[in-house]
Parts: structure tokens; sequence; C-alpha cells
């Protein structure tokens, strides 16, 4: 786990409740409050979507919810800006392939 | 140099753009029309200064602003529902 453990603005880190999110199937850790990108980056996940055309690896670029850069399929909907949503607890995250889709299915691209 | 991507939601490199100035167009709105860039997700908030730039530095004149339209921030056609349910 990589986080600030204190920050002049925000507090204490060790303050915040636990929940617990699902990415790609994987149980992670995270603070109630933080965005997803936040979890997703202190443990070490930097890859969020991969792009249509050329099928490359996104993750944060801007991190203030203009660039859509971040955008995975949070609780199967698609293009949902990880880095400026917050964390629910049991909330299931995917890795979006292309433009994502709105049901899960062979034709993700 | 030309292969940097300009518009990162449809992929559209410098080259791309650069291409469609030469084919004649001159202001942002021309340049998506030929490219798609500035069409994706984000709806050109990354790459449309960029492009105005490149139009500017191309065709030698000073930059002008592209179309701005409306929604500013990216929102769920869900919340204007919720506004026109009040």
């Amino acid at each position: 786990m990589n986080r600030i453990k204190e920050h002049p603005i925000l507090g204490k880190t060790e303050d915040k409740k636990e929940v617990t999110i699902w990415v790609d199937g994987k149980a992670l850790k995270a603070y109630e409050g933080e965005m997803i990108a936040a979890t997703l980056l202190a443990n070490g996940i930097k890859v969020f979507r991969y792009t249509k055309k050329r099928k490359e690896p996104r993750g944060i670029f801007c991190a203030i919810g203009r660039c859509t850069d971040c955008v995975m399929v949070v609780d199967g909907i698609p293009n949902v800006r990880t880095c400026i949503t917050p964390v629910r607890e049991g909330m299931k995250i995917e890795t979006q392939k292309g433009l994502g889709s709105w049901e899960r299915s062979e034709n993700d691209e | 140099m030309e292969d940097i991507i300009i518009c990162r939601c449809e992929e559209i490199t410098q080259r791309e753009i650069e291409a469609a100035i030469e084919d004649g167009a001159r202001t942002f709105n021309e340049v998506k029309r030929f490219t798609r860039c500035g069409m994706g997700l984000c709806q050109g908030r990354t790459c449309r200064v960029r492009i105005e730039k490149l139009i500017a530095r191309k065709t030698k004149k000073p930059p002008r602003q592209g179309n701005y339209r409306q929604p500013v921030r990216p929102v769920n056609l869900g919340i204007e529902g919720d506004i026109l349910n009040e």
C-alpha cells in the first residue's frame, strides 16, 4: 500500500472508514470518500483501460475529471471517470476495453 | 514527433491533423469534421487548444477559438431527468 498518511487539508487517512471494492474480481481495501483512482494507484494498478484503435493502455492523465482517460466500467456502467467517482462498499470495477459496453459480453471492443 | 497523439479520446495524431490542414481545413470545426478529433468522450477538452495552435502554426495566422457547446462539464442524462421531474 502506498498512500499519503497525513495530508494538511484532507486529514489523517486512518480516521476514515474502510470499505472493500472489487477490481477485476480482486478485493481491494479502500477508504470511504476517496476516489476509485486513488485506491487503484495505492494498490499499484496503473492501467485503467485499453484504447479502441491502438489497444494501448491508459491510466491517470489529468486527474480532475476533464480528459476521460481514466474511465472504467463501474457496476456495469462504462465510461465512468474513476478520478472523480468516490468509492462505495462492494463496488465492482472492471478494466475497460475500447469504448466499453453496458452489458458484459464477448463483443466488448 | 508527428506521431504524437493530439486527441487522446479518438487517438488522432499530429500527422493526421496536419494532413487535414493541408487538405484545406482552416478552423477547429473543420479539422474535427475531417479527422474526428474532439468528438470523443471528453469533447475536445484536452485537444481543442492544441489543435487551434497547430492550425495557427500551419496557416501562419493568429489562433482562433473553436466551437464551445454546452454542457461545459459532462453530465449523465439521468441528472437532466431529475431536474425536469422537480
